[in-house]
């Protein structure tokens, strides 16, 4: 291996080589926008496919009708006779509800504070105990009162309440099957999966007095529309951009679309003629959410602990009633109830863009990886520069790296004590607005973000600054090079880890610190404003401010949710933004910056 | 329907109801059904079949009721006393109350098998016992012979012989359990097979595949065991038993058509009450007493008895307060039991027995029997997640408000869960009520300390032997003890995972020994070798699936080569500088890459000319 | 800094700090210590803390510890850390013992690099040795190591192998052999594999044994230091039987590494081997594995002769790569050893490569471990591909280190070629 390298070594002495890596990293980042853009096209898509053959999706007759329906109107005017009463009635006028149809209950109360605000609830819920069975495996029927936009949900209760009534005539299940009604959409099962796996903090959270076996899936109902529906639309983000398995995605697909003759629709894509825009819109929208990170519905927090889990919610005008969705879920349960193993087979890494058409992590993992490898090219070549004598890179007397310097080992000798210590520094600066952006109550939020905002453009200023008055010798380009080099470098590590646990949040922040990888101290003032300029318009701040107007929301409420979905679900979506991609950018800001000391206090030696 | 009459008696008969069985070798075949209806529509159906014989027949392999397949088995692994179970589904002791038998007949989930075998030395034992798991598992269909060394264990206290046994004769307790056995009909058919009657005729005729194993709790049981009445010649007893709870409602519908289709609007009980109701609103009342007859809960009536078995004893009670009224076809003599919970029926062998429990009128409050609590609850669950580590959560729950509970909770661990021992520990679920804390937590330390008595502890050795831990504890009255410990999951050689590796691995249920009271302390201060007597009651909790991280069992061979790859790699490169020697750029031989492009140079040169000339 | 003198208040300050460094993290951040302890890049089924702890238990409580498939660390381990206040009490003492250890392998590597045995050995002296780090400095590079530091917090039994060897070593360097000889067999009585460190090391000793009362003869010398271990060996050995009252601990402890009957999970190159192997290859293939392990012994010793000390230093390296059950720990005491080779670093060439491999690995590899274990997306070969890498990498800095200081020696034989391209043909 070493000799292998060694050949490849010799091309580091061309200085025609040296030229080459901007260029190389921009095609980096060229082919990999332009690979995103190819996805949507047939060669590259595929037509999903079942792959656990135990799913058997569709092939059970549903029977789901008949006088459930007056259970179902029933349940109903009980629970439409409980909206805007308090958690506790609620939960007290269900309880016997559901223990008359044998199931045992139990509860479970949580208390959330994040950005000031106070997050508390109880949950309900039952177990349906699996006729022959013995609690080992259960699957999991979430209700949420009210869905993520606050609806409450009123038909989804009830008809929880009745298919589980319905599911308990029958002798077939194989697994536990757990009703779950929680108070809100993204703390209530938060909570309830956290205790579940005891991974609860028991100060905020209760432990769970009834518990059953592995959780096998979980399917949501958010079905707050009253009038009849067209189609289901399917909602599979989990936190911080996990994805169920493409299986159960495909099943429902299956049963719902094959089986009911119900339309299936994905990322609020309502209409899609499966074309290229649609596919393309379907893929981009699916790829902000993943980024963003967030919870989006209450099936999101059952993904992280490898719950395959969904949440499903009719849509539209049509004929189809409440009983055909029950039927949908029946259908699903029977399947899911089929599983022999834990669903391990079909994909977890992939882009849907139609509900029948997908790219997995194969296909589409080399654009992240591409764009995350422009910096680690960027970082290398600074390397091999800065190993250079700085006095002539001309390429007749061979500019050599220490490896086999000729010159007296101190001159190409490279100091790495100032770089590391700088990009240590600012590493270690970046838990400030973290920390300060988490535990900040909302009011105050404005605020702190604005100056934060200011301080944040000061910043880089003052530590070129700061290092050209160091007492040392003056910080030479070298040393500059060396500070770009490795911050660069820790962004592509990063980045190129981040790629594989949520492939679009490394993508879009790859994205939105590109440029960093091509800003470089530059001699003519006009060249340097320009870059600062730039420097300032890319910054962390300035495009949250941009996304946050763009979206037609404030920055306080953008970093609220933030807040919430870091106390709550873990998102770590803040920790990228302000321990990735804000160090990086101000190490950047530093070197581009930091040329000019060098030049002020050469122009002053020669007048 | 055909007309019945209510008949009343009152003739004593010397029964005890259900539960207790007096021990003595009375007649030689007994054969008894006890229905016993359960609260939410269920009803509980444990037949008991029971025979002797005595050891002078035994020995000359003279077998009347004793089946002889099983005794050859026994006389040949030298089995002195022996337990089968096979069991499926849960029993709800939250609705149903305390067990049948107190939980003497039952068994975990799948298979379980102990046996006290006469032999000197471990290994001796061992070979019986391979002997007896062979034979058993072809008499019983059952996949018995996967009880090897992993899988057994040598129980300290959990387990007492129930036969009488001479002092002198050195006997070896072997416990082995299969949790992932699934019970199904191949096992029943060899199972009625050992009864004399050969399930043609009698009670048995009503053990049917279909309904036992659509049971929501269902436990077969066979014990065998020696029994010496004082004065007589000792016997030795079989007695199979099988327990099962229905679900009336389901068990009624016809077999042609099982699926629970909804009922048609109108007959869809409903709660009138309710404002809204209307023809097509209906808010459901459930589990509505409902009337049942043998037939149509077992799919046909009794056949006559048995004529073997001992006539005094009546076939079938059932369990309903006497205030009930009963209807049965005729010449079935009915008799009321004193307790006034339970009557009796007898019949000649000839005719049919057939029983209707009607509908009670809604005014009747008490229809059923009130389930007995059981002297505790527990539950098990697995806490945390991953496929890293792991733990494992008892949650036992002593009803009694005053009688504090002593136990023996014994789990059988597979080797792959590394349980840590030192971080076992029970502690009392404290009340939020209590007042000052510091005070609490004090009083709940020293409780704490005082729950566990003693352990015995035998660690698992790798693909060797599993886990055997007994926990001598105590639950105060009116109090609930959390039981926690950790486990860490090991990863196995590819070829040791089942087919199924995702689906994970199950656990055996733990078994829970209740000491009756009293002889607690007793065997607490006799130390080690405590031979705590009888349990009091058993249960066992339900048996958990443990999911072991798995590797990419599709490429050994990429594997192989990959590592072999790398570590070529390291090894040639270090050899590689180790043993060439050094010589300056332009020295030497061309090399490597220069070459290549200088031949390219040439060749480009070469080609140059070519298209000069 | 260049071996600039350091007065004792920076000696104070830099110890004191690495303590207040550790303790703080331990104290203020109490959940940190148990979840190092549980990584599998940090402890291994030989050196885990938990492991002994549950040995300990087992032990105090009258049952062999070595009776179960859990605990397989050496006997002596249990009477030292049965002495200590229990860990779930009071942790203080615990966490000390171990920071204690490493300030005592910080000091004898200090020793180590002041004797300036790296740069100049008694049968060659480099010409660029004047360009040393002083023993400040490399203790310091040890001692806020992150590799270290985590190791030192997770507990892990394998710093106690670390500070014998580096003792080992001090001992040797400053001419007491039966010190040497009496760390490494502490060594390799806790973990086996440092006894494929004796020849060098009784080279080492041999060169730097002190004039006056010196032995002149090699193989005198190796036969007395051999016996030294073994007898050694045997009385540990001895006092283990009579605290466990059979022999039952060196199947349990030292065929455990034998035969890899434990395939958790680790950095190395073992596990998954193993897993996916054969039965019938399996025995085979681990005799394989520890002839090529040992195999480096022979090649490395006669080569290098005339620095036993680098000798140690790539054998430590390469065994941190090939050993059964290595550790980042393992790592980190090849990271401790590397810096005092500080003048030949202008010699290496891959020095950037190979950090990038590193720290690459070492970012991934919690991912995808998470991503295999925990959130079940990912499977067993994700992990086990960063293992590949993360071994790589490690070898190219062996090879690269190794080349370089053979070309410092090659340049002392011709001088006029300093600074020059160099091939090996």
């Amino acid at each position: 291996m070493p000799r292998l390298l060694a050949s490849a070594l010799q091309l580091r002495r061309d200085p025609r080589i040296l030229k080459l890596p901007p260029y190389l990293s921009l095609l980096c980042i060229i082919v990999g926008v332009a690979w995103l853009f190819l996805l949507p096209l047939d060669q590259y898509s595929r037509r999903t496919y079942i792959s656990e053959n135990a799913l058997l999706p569709g092939q059970v007759h549903t029977y789901f009708s008949g006088s459930d329906q007056n259970v179902f109107r029933a349940y109903k005017h009980e629970v439409n006779e409980l909206v805007n009463k308090s958690n506790a009635e609620i939960n007290d006028k269900l309880e016997p509800i559901v223990k008359d149809i044998g199931l045992k209950t139990a509860r479970q109360n949580f208390t959330y504070r994040a950005a000031g605000h106070t997050y508390s609830g109880e949950n309900l819920y039952a177990i349906l105990q699996a006729p022959r069975g013995d609690a080992t495996e259960a699957i999991v029927l979430v209700a949420a009162w009210e869905n993520v936009k606050h609806e409450v949900n009123k038909n989804g209760i009830p008809l929880a309440l009745t298919l589980l009534r319905y599911f308990k005539r029958w002798s077939l299940w194989s697994k536990d099957i757990i009703l779950l009604i929680t108070p809100d959409s993204i703390a209530g099962p938060q909570a309830w999966v956290d205790a579940y796996h005891d991974a609860h903090n028991p100060s905020h959270v209760a432990s769970l007095p009834l518990k059953s076996g592995l959780l096998q899936g979980a399917i949501a109902i958010d079905y707050a529309q009253e009038r009849r529906f067209e189609s289901v639309h399917i909602v599979y983000d989990g936190v911080n951009g996990q994805l169920p398995n493409l299986d159960l995605i495909n099943s429902i697909v299956n049963i719902a679309g094959g089986q009911m003759g119900i339309g299936v629709a994905l990322q609020e894509m309502w209409r899609h003629n499966n074309g290229y825009s649609d596919r393309l819109r379907t893929m981009l929208r699916g790829m902000l959410k993943q980024g963003l990170g967030l919870a989006s519905g209450a099936h999101s927090s059952f993904i992280p602990y490898h719950v395959d889990a969904v949440t499903l919610r009719p849509f539209g005008e049509g004929w189809q009633d409440e009983m055909a969705m029950g039927r949908v879920i029946e259908g699903s349960f029977r399947s899911l109830n089929n599983l022999l193993e834990h669903l391990h087979q079909s994909f977890f890494f992939y882009l849907l863009m139609q509900r029948e058409r997908f790219v997995s992590i194969g296909t589409y993992l080399p654009s992240a990886m591409l764009v995350a490898a422009n910096f680690t090219i960027m970082a290398i070549a600074l390397w091999v520069k800065s190993g250079q004598p700085a006095e002539d890179a001309s390429p007749n007397t061979k500019s050599e790296t220490p490896s086999s310097t000729a010159a007296p080992p101190t001159t190409a000798e490279r100091d790495l004590f100032l770089p590391l210590g700088v990009v240590a520094l600012i590493q270690s600066l970046s838990i400030i607005p973290l920390y300060l952006f988490n535990h900040a109550p909302e009011g105050f939020l404005t605020p702190l973000f604005f100056t934060f905002a200011i301080l944040n453009t000061l910043l880089p200023p003052a530590l070129s600054q700061l290092l050209t008055t160091l007492p040392r010798s003056p910080t030479s380009e070298h040393q500059y090079n060396l500070i770009k080099s490795f911050s660069l470098l820790l962004l592509g590590m990063f980045l190129s880890t981040l790629a594989t646990l949520n492939f679009s949040l490394a993508l879009i922040t790859g994205l939105l610190a590109s440029p960093l990888t091509f800003l470089q101290p530059y001699k003519t003032p006009g060249a340097r404003i320009a870059a600062t300029v730039l420097l300032k318009t890319i910054s962390p701040t300035a495009v949250l401010l941009a996304a946050a107007t763009y979206w037609g929301t404030d920055v306080a409420s953008v970093l609220k949710e933030g807040a919430v979905a870091w106390h709550i679900c873990g998102t770590y979506s803040p920790v990228v933004v302000w321990c990735v991609w804000w160090p990086a950018w101000v190490a950047t800001g530093v070197v581009v910056l930091g040329g000019r000391g060098n030049n002020r206090r050469a122009k002053a030696k020669t007048t | 329907m055909r007309q019945l009459l209510p008949f009343l008696s009152f003739l004593w008969v010397t029964f005890l109801s259900s539960c207790v069985f007096p021990t003595t070798a009375s007649s030689d075949y007994h054969e008894q059904l006890n229905l016993r209806p359960l609260p939410l529509s269920a009803l509980l159906a444990s037949f008991n079949f029971r025979s002797n014989t005595t050891f002078s027949k035994f020995e000359k392999g003279n077998f009347r009721f004793f089946p002889r397949s099983l005794g050859q088995i026994l006389q040949h692994a030298g089995t002195r006393e022996l337990h089968l179970r096979f069991s499926l589904g849960r029993w709800d002791a939250e609705a149903w109350g305390a067990r049948p038998w107190n939980g003497a007949r039952e068994g975990g989930t799948g298979v379980e098998l102990w046996a006290w075998l006469e032999a000197e030395t471990d290994e001796e034992a061992d070979q019986k016992w391979l002997t007896l798991t062979n034979a058993l598992s072809g008499l019983f269909c059952a996949s018995l012979n996967f009880i090897d060394g992993t899988r057994t264990t040598r129980p300290v206290v959990s387990f007492q012989p129930e036969g009488d046994h001479a002092a002198d004769t050195d006997m070896q307790l072997l416990y082995g359990v299969l949790p992932h056995e699934v019970v199904c009909t191949e096992n029943l058919t060899p199972f009625l097979k050992l009864l004399p009657c050969k399930g043609k005729a009698g009670i048995a005729t009503l053990l049917d595949g279909h309904k036992l194993f659509d049971a929501s709790w269902q436990s077969m049981a066979i014990d065998i065991r020696p029994i010496c009445p004082s004065g007589e010649e000792c016997v030795l007893q079989i007695e199979q038993t099988i327990d099962m709870v229905l679900d009336i409602e389901r068990s009624k519908r016809p077999r042609d058509n099982p699926i629970p289709r909804p009922l048609p609007g109108d007959q869809l009980p409903c709660n009138t009450s309710k404002h809204y109701h209307s023809h097509d609103t209906c808010f459901p009342l459930d589990h509505s007493k409902e009337e049942w007859t043998l037939s149509q809960i077992f799919g046909k009536p009794v056949k006559g008895t048995c004529p073997l078995a001992d006539s005094t004893v009546p076939p079938v009670c059932l369990q309903v307060p006497n205030s009930r009224s009963v209807f049965v076809s005729k010449d079935v003599a009915e008799k009321k039991n004193p307790d006034g919970v339970s009557r009796c029926f007898y019949i000649s062998p000839e005719t049919e027995l057939e029983l209707m429990l009607p509908r009670p009128d809604d005014g009747a409050s008490t229809d059923i029997l009130t389930p007995e609590t059981p002297l505790l609850y527990a539950e098990r669950s697995f806490t945390g997640h991953g496929q890293e580590r792991g733990g494992v959560q008892t949650i036992l729950r002593n009803p009694s408000p005053d009688a504090e509970v002593e136990f023996i909770y014994m789990e059988t661990l597979p080797w792959f869960m590394r349980i840590y021992l030192h971080t076992m520990e029970a502690r009392v679920a404290v009340q939020a009520s209590s007042s000052n804390n510091k005070d609490r937590n004090s009083r709940s330390d020293d409780i704490n300390k005082s729950l566990i008595q003693q352990v015995y502890y035998r660690p698992a050795l790798d693909r060797a032997r599993g886990t055997q831990l007994e926990v001598r504890m105590r639950v105060p009255p009116a109090s609930t003890v959390f039981l926690t410990y950790d486990f860490e999951k090991s990863i196995l050689r590819y070829t040791e995972y089942p087919p199924d590796a995702n689906r994970g691995f199950d656990v055996a249920a733990a078994v829970i020994t209740i000491l009756s009271p009293g002889e607690g302390e007793g065997g607490a201060e006799a130390g080690a070798g405590a031979r705590a007597a009888a349990a009091a009651y058993n249960l066992r909790t339900t048996s958990l699936l443990c999911s072991l991280p798995t590797p990419d069992f599709s490429m050994p061979y990429n594997v192989i080569i990959f590592t072999s790859t790398a570590i070529a790699l390291a090894f040639g490169g270090i050899f590689n500088i180790l043993v060439r020697r050094f010589v300056a750029a332009d020295e030497g031989p061309e090399a490597g890459l220069a070459v290549l492009v200088g031949k390219l140079k040439a060749r480009l040169r070469g080609a140059a000319k070519g298209v000069k000339r | 800094m260049d071996g600039a003198q350091v007065t004792p208040g920076q000696t104070a300050g830099l110890y004191t700090g690495a303590a207040v460094l550790r303790l703080a993290i331990a104290t203020l951040l109490p959940a940190l210590p148990d979840l190092l302890t549980g990584r599998v890049e940090i402890s291994t089924p030989v050196t885990s803390f938990k492991r002994l702890q549950e040995g300990l238990f087992l032990y105090n409580h009258n049952v062999s510890p070595y009776d179960g498939g859990v605990y397989h660390q050496a006997p002596l381990l249990l009477p030292l850390f049965s002495l200590l206040p229990s860990f779930t009490t009071l942790p203080i003492f615990t966490y000390l013992l171990y920071i204690a250890v490493d300030l005592l392998s910080a000091s004898a590597l200090w020793r180590i690099a002041d004797s300036g045995e790296a740069g100049s050995s008694a049968l060659f002296s480099s010409p660029r040795r004047t360009k040393r780090w002083s023993g400040f400095v490399i203790a310091a590079v040890f001692l806020f190591n992150p590799f270290t530091v985590a190791t030192c917090l997770g507990r892990s039994t394998s710093v106690f192998t670390t500070y014998a060897i580096l003792h080992a070593i001090a001992k040797a360097v400053s001419g007491a052999p039966f010190g040497a000889m009496a760390a490494l067999s502490f060594a390799s009585y806790l973990s086996m594999y440092p006894l494929l460190l004796l020849p060098p090391l009784v080279l080492l000793s041999y060169d730097r044994q002190r004039p006056e009362r010196a032995i002149r003869s090699v193989a005198k010398f190796a036969a007395i230091c051999t016996a030294t271990v073994a007898g050694i060996l045997a009385i540990l050995f001895q006092m283990s039987y009579f605290l466990t009252g059979s022999w039952e601990f060196l199947p349990s402890t030292y065929g455990v590494q034998l035969t890899l009957s434990d395939l958790t999970p680790n950095v190395g190159l073992w596990w998954y081997f193993f897993i996916e192997m054969f039965d019938s290859f399996r025995s085979f293939f681990l005799a394989v594995f520890w002839l090529h392990l040992s195999s480096y012994v022979g090649g490395l010793t006669v080569r290098i002769r005339r620095q036993p000390l680098v000798v140690l230093t790539l054998l430590l390296g390469i065994l941190a790569i090939f050993k059964p059950y290595p550790s980042i720990g393992d790592t980190a005491l090849f990271f401790a050893l590397v810096p005092l080779y500080r003048h030949v670093f202008p010699l290496m060439r891959y020095t950037f490569v190979s950090a990038a491999v590193i720290l690459y690995a070492t970012c991934l590899g919690p991912a995808f471990y998470h991503l295999w274990i925990y959130a079940g997306s990912g499977n067993a070969n994700f992990f086990y591909a960063i293992t590949l890498v993360w071994n790589l990498g490690l070898s190219l800095l062996v090879c690269d280190l190794m080349f370089a200081v053979l070309r410092d020696e090659w340049e002392v034989e011709r001088p006029e070629m300093v600074g020059k391209e160099a091939r090996q043909i």
